[in-house]
Formats: C-alpha cells, sequence, structure tokens
C-alpha cells in the first residue's frame, strides 16, 4: 500500500458516507483505485457493497463526502455525466439489444464513442475500422465465433461477456463489474473468470468489482477492500486480507460463502 | 489486421452476390413490370391501380421509419400525407396558376410544412410514454380533418381542390403515338411519380442503412441500453420522426398530382388512410422497408378485384345462391385473406422470409466455424 501512493488514483472517494434514515449504509469510506489495476470489494450481505457502487457511478448522492475521477470532483454529477467522462458499468441484470447482432451490439458502442451518429448518408459499412474494431472486442471476451446471431440467441453467460464487451468498447476510465458471474451456470464461470484475468493482464482497463465467491476474488484481484456494516475494515493485497483477523473474524471465519 | 476477419469475409461475400442474388433480379422484376405497365396494361384502372401500389409502398415504408426501425407508433402519418396534398392543391389548384414554379414551390412547401409540424409534435409529445404519443397523433390527425373540412373559405371543405396540372403533366398535353400508345400528360404523370417514389425509397434505404438508422435500431431495441451508451435517444427520435413525416407529405404531393383532386375524406381520413397504412406494414413486415411494396400490393389488388369476384361468380355459377351472397360480402373475404397472411407471417411477409434466411445463414455460418 506504501509505494501505489504516488500514482494518481483513477478513481478516490473521500469519506464517503451515506444515510437511509436512521441506517448509514455506507460509512465514511475512503477508497483508491490505482490505473491498470483490478480492484474487489467483498463483504457479507448487506455490507453496503451495491449500495457503495451505486453512489461511484452516480445512482446515488452521498449524504457526505466525495467522489474523484482522474482527480476531479464529480460528486454532484449525474450518472449520464459519469458515464461520459469514463464511468462503465455493468449492472446485476443483464442489459443489451437484443434484435441486433451481437457484432452490432459492440459496433454501436463504438459509434457512440467516436460520436458519428448523425451521419445519415453514407452507409455503416463504409466505416470498417469500427466493425474491426468490434470484432477484436469479441475476440477479447471470446464471442467471436458468435458475432452474427441475434444477442437474444446467446446463453445467460454470453450475454454476460456481450455486456462487458459493450462496456469495453466505450474505452471508459475505470470499468464496475457488479458481480459478473451472478446467476451464471457453474460451466460458464471459469470463461468469465478467464475473460477477467485477460484484461487484467492486458494492462490497459482500470476495473472495480463487486463479487461475493471468494475463490474467485482472491486469484483475481490486485487489491481486495473488505466492507462490513458499511465500513471499510480492510484493504490490501489478497494475501493481506487472507490473513487480517478482522476481515477473518467479520468474513471469513463465521459460516463463510465458498460457492 | 493483415489477415481478413470472418465480419470481411462475410462483408465481401454479400458484395460478390450483391448482383447476382435471386433478391435483386427479383426487385429488379418488379421495377421492370413498373416501367412496362403503362404499356402491357394501358386501361385506366390498371394504370391507377400499380400507381397507387407505387405511393403506398412509398408511405407505408415512411411510416416503417417511424415504426419498424425507431418504434414509435404514430396515428398522424396519414395527415402529413394530406398535408402534402393540400399544399400542392393550394399552389396549382386554388391559389395559383398551374405553373411548374409554382409545383416546385407546392412540393417545396409539402416538405417545410411536414418538417415544422412533425419537429413541433415530436419536440411536444415525444417526452411522454409511447402510447400517448399514439393518442395524441391521433387528436391532431382528427383534428386536420375537422379543419379542413370547416374551414371551407381557406380549403374548399368537404368539396375539396381541384388542381390545373401544368404543361407535360396536363391531360391535354400529348407527344405523339408510341409503341401503340398515346404518350400524354398521364403516362409523364405516371413515370414521374414512380420514378421520385423510387428516389425516396432509395434515400429512405439509405437512411435505414447509415449510422444514424443503426442508432434508432438500437434505440429501438433498449431504450436505456442506449442512452447508457451516452445517445441521446430523444433527439435521434425526433430526426426520424421529421424525416419519415416529409416523406409522407411529399407523397402527399405527388398523390395530389396523379389524382388531380384533394378532399378531407380522400387524403386525411385517418379511417381510409392511416387504417389502410397500418394494415399494409402488418402484412409486408415492419422494420423491412420492402414489406411497404408487398402490403400496398396485396390490399390495393384484393380491393380493386374482390368486388369484381362476385361479377364473376355470378357468370360461373348462376345458380349458386350462396356464393352469391358471400361474394356480395367481399369485405369478409378480405377479413380472412388476412387473418391468413398474419397466421402464416407472423412477422409480415418479408419479415418471416428474412428470419428464415437469417435461420439459414447462421446455420451455415456455425457449421464452417
Amino acid at each position: 500500500m506504501s509505494d501505489t501512493s504516488a500514482v494518481e488514483p483513477v478513481l478516490e472517494t473521500e469519506r464517503l458516507t451515506i444515510r437511509f434514515g436512521g441506517h448509514v449504509a455506507v460509512d465514511h469510506v475512503n477508497l483508491r483505485v490505482e490505473p491498470f489495476v483490478l480492484k474487489s470489494i467483498i463483504g457479507p450481505n448487506g455490507a453496503g457493497k451495491t449500495t457503495l457502487f451505486n453512489l461511484m457511478t452516480g445512482q446515488y448522492k452521498p449524504t457526505e463526502g466525495k467522489v474523484f475521477l482522474m482527480g476531479e470532483d464529480i460528486t454532484s454529477l449525474s450518472a449520464v455525466k459519469r458515464t461520459r467522462l469514463g464511468i462503465g458499468r455493468s449492472f446485476q441484470l443483464t442489459n443489451i439489444f437484443p434484435v441486433l447482432t451481437v457484432l452490432e451490439n459492440v459496433r454501436v458502442a463504438i459509434q457512440s464513442r467516436e460520436r458519428i451518429g448523425f451521419n445519415f448518408w453514407r452507409n455503416y459499412l463504409h466505416f470498417s475500422g469500427l466493425e474491426d474494431e468490434a470484432y477484436a472486442i469479441l475476440k477479447r471476451v471470446m464471442l467471436d465465433d458468435k458475432w452474427a446471431v441475434p444477442a437474444s440467441d446467446l446463453t445467460h453467460g454470453e450475454q454476460r461477456k456481450l455486456e462487458i464487451a459493450i462496456l469495453l468498447a466505450l474505452k471508459p476510465q475505470i470499468l464496475f463489474l457488479d458481480e459478473p458471474t451472478a446467476g451464471m451456470s457453474q460451466e460458464e464461470v471459469p470463461a468469465v473468470l478467464e475473460i477477467l484475468q485477460r484484461i487484467k493482464d492486458a494492462k490497459t482497463q482500470t476495473m472495480l468489482l463487486v463479487e461475493h465467491k471468494m475463490d474467485m476474488i482472491m486469484t483475481l484481484s490486485d487489491t481486495i477492500a473488505v466492507l462490513q456494516d458499511g465500513k471499510l475494515i480492510a484493504d490490501g493485497a489478497p494475501d493481506e486480507i487472507h490473513e487480517n483477523r478482522a476481515v477473518r473474524e467479520a468474513y471469513l471465519g463465521g459460516g463463510a460463502r465458498r460457492e | 489486421m493483415a489477415e481478413p476477419t470472418p465480419v470481411h469475409l462475410f462483408h465481401m461475400s454479400e458484395k460478390r452476390r450483391q448482383f447476382k442474388s435471386s433478391g435483386f433480379f427479383l426487385k429488379m422484376a418488379v421495377l421492370l413490370l413498373f416501367i412496362l405497365v403503362p404499356f402491357l396494361f394501358p386501361s385506366f384502372k390498371t394504370v391507377d391501380l400499380a400507381m397507387q401500389i407505387v405511393m403506398f409502398a412509398a408511405l407505408v415504408a415512411s411510416f416503417d421509419i417511424l415504426l419498424g426501425y425507431t418504434g414509435i407508433l404514430s396515428f398522424g402519418h396519414g395527415m402529413f400525407f394530406g398535408i402534402g396534398a393540400y399544399c400542392v392543391a393550394f399552389l396549382i389548384g386554388k391559389y395559383g396558376s398551374p405553373s411548374y414554379g409554382n409545383l416546385i414551390l407546392g412540393f417545396l412547401l409539402a416538405a417545410a410544412v411536414s418538417a415544422v409540424l412533425a419537429l413541433l409534435i415530436s419536440l411536444l409529445t415525444l417526452r411522454v410514454k409511447a402510447i400517448f404519443f399514439a393518442m395524441i397523433t391521433l387528436a391532431i390527425a382528427e383534428l386536420a380533418i375537422v379543419l379542413a373540412t370547416k374551414l371551407s373559405g381557406l380549403t374548399g371543405g368537404e368539396d375539396g381542390i381541384s388542381l390545373f396540372t401544368p404543361g407535360i403533366f396536363s391531360p391535354a398535353f400529348n407527344l405523339g403515338e408510341f409503341m401503340g400508345i398515346d404518350i400524354n400528360g398521364r403516362v409523364v404523370t405516371y413515370y414521374f411519380i414512380l420514378f421520385s417514389c423510387l428516389a425516396l425509397f432509395l434515400i429512405m434505404l439509405r437512411f435505414t442503412k447509415s449510422p444514424l438508422g443503426r442508432v434508432l435500431q438500437a434505440i429501438r431495441d433498449n431504450v436505456q441500453r442506449a442512452e447508457a451508451l451516452g445517445y441521446n435517444t430523444f433527439l435521434y427520435q425526433s430526426i426520424s420522426i421529421t424525416f419519415g413525416c416529409v416523406v409522407a407529405g411529399l407523397v402527399g404531393a405527388l398523390y395530389a398530382l396523379w389524382v388531380g383532386y384533394v378532399n378531407p375524406e380522400s387524403s386525411l381520413s385517418v379511417m381510409t388512410i392511416m387504417l389502410d397504412v397500418l394494415l399494409m406494414v402488418i402484412i409486408g413486415g415492419m422494420g423491412t422497408l420492402y414489406g411497404g411494396l408487398i402490403g400496398a400490393a396485396f390490399l390495393k389488388i384484393t380491393q380493386t378485384y374482390l368486388p369484381d369476384l362476385q361479377h364473376l361468380a355470378k357468370d360461373l355459377f348462376p345458380q349458386a345462391e350462396f356464393l352469391h351472397n358471400i361474394m356480395e360480402r367481399w369485405l369478409l373475404l378480405f377479413g380472412v385473406l388476412f387473418i391468413l397472411v398474419v397466421i402464416f407471417f407472423p412477422k409480415g411477409v418479408i419479415g418471416s422470409i428474412r428470419e428464415y434466411g437469417a435461420r439459414r445463414k447462421s446455420r451455415g455460418l456455425n457449421k464452417t466455424a
């Protein structure tokens, strides 16, 4: 934790707090995400993981504290504005274009990034660079052999992959993934983990992950933050977290989830 | 980049097949048929039928831009058609002399009025839910009929306006005989409208294949997702509605030129025009553009020839009383035909054929992969 403080963080929170009535869901959380790392947020159910996510991506407004993206205060900005500034987020519910083909799902996202959506006189195929890039992204998420089928024909796991591809196409500063393997069959999980591993190994994309499958977090993450009752109780490399007594008591010890 | 991706290979094979595919030949054959109609079937009835099919095909395609490509149901599309017709009628019928300048001005006015009104309606109503957009356009369309009927000093009321077509479009014009038919003003008008509608259709085809058209399809598919990608969906939908309505206005202007007469019943009525357009787009298939032609042909041909069947039935089977009774109610037969089409082509004729083709293609791709 010592040598990273020199690097400018992609995302940083300062005493981030939200109260719902008397209940403090997120309690003075200070979090840093350095460039091109994969950071995970874990914690028991109800620890406030998704709420913390919603505060950072703009779905909720904090009661107290600030959120910084690339050093800029974005606390007062809406979710849509934060998206334009480079916060890409996947939801627990899959969100794709079902009728469009898999390739077109990604191509439309690139088109948005490139801001050529208002062109109405040229054939879209003339922008062939877009299709090449879309295909390259599909390769990264191992969906390239399905490029021509409608997205609704994909399995649930494949649709989650496609969603990651759409987010990658936007080239966000930071990618928020809310339980990327939720609702997936056992056979589909390893493939998604491999994709995340590959994106991480490429060292070009910062990622923040919420998950409660412990095995997955331990091997995949560069750093792990642990939440309990809205408070950050530990933040560090997987080994440190594994050894941390507070964490073991709060989470790993008492009937840990090992799904 | 050095190695062509499967996407490249697919586009290359599509391009090679572009002018060899059965679809291309079919389109050319249909175009040729429409070009030859005045020579092959010079009777008033068939030429008029062909012209109605052509104009409604373009009108339905412009409606399809809204419904099929943008996911917006408007009941005001027939009104824009009527507005276009009235604009031309004002310029070369009621308030102007039949000159080419006034005719061109009429077309420009049709496009301009349609654009302004469509933009206004979409800006005011698009923020509400889709169903309200349908209701509001229906109300405005009904209001337009009332206005056209009641402001008789301005619009000619229920009697409508008769047009005087200029120069080469006038009935008096005659270029002489060619291949057994008189090349008169009516034939010239036929070709003018045929190629105008063709041009409009090609523009619409290009529109749907542009980056903008692709965004519209994405919005239709999942509005929230498109917004999350950073698209201003409201603006895109307004552009699409305006474009579709301008085309409808222009088709209406052409329609006025052909029938030489406009009144509220024939060019504004929600029941006669809007209902036909809806049926045509359902029969042909939403989101296909070409479906408009199939739907228009089906509806116009059945509406023209089903009534004739009763004479045929009387001639062939003079004793069959029951058959005569059915044939007199030919709309009943039309209903049965319509139900059959919907049962066998749930996504419209073109939509169902395309789906079948796409399934076969993706199966083929999976085999080679």
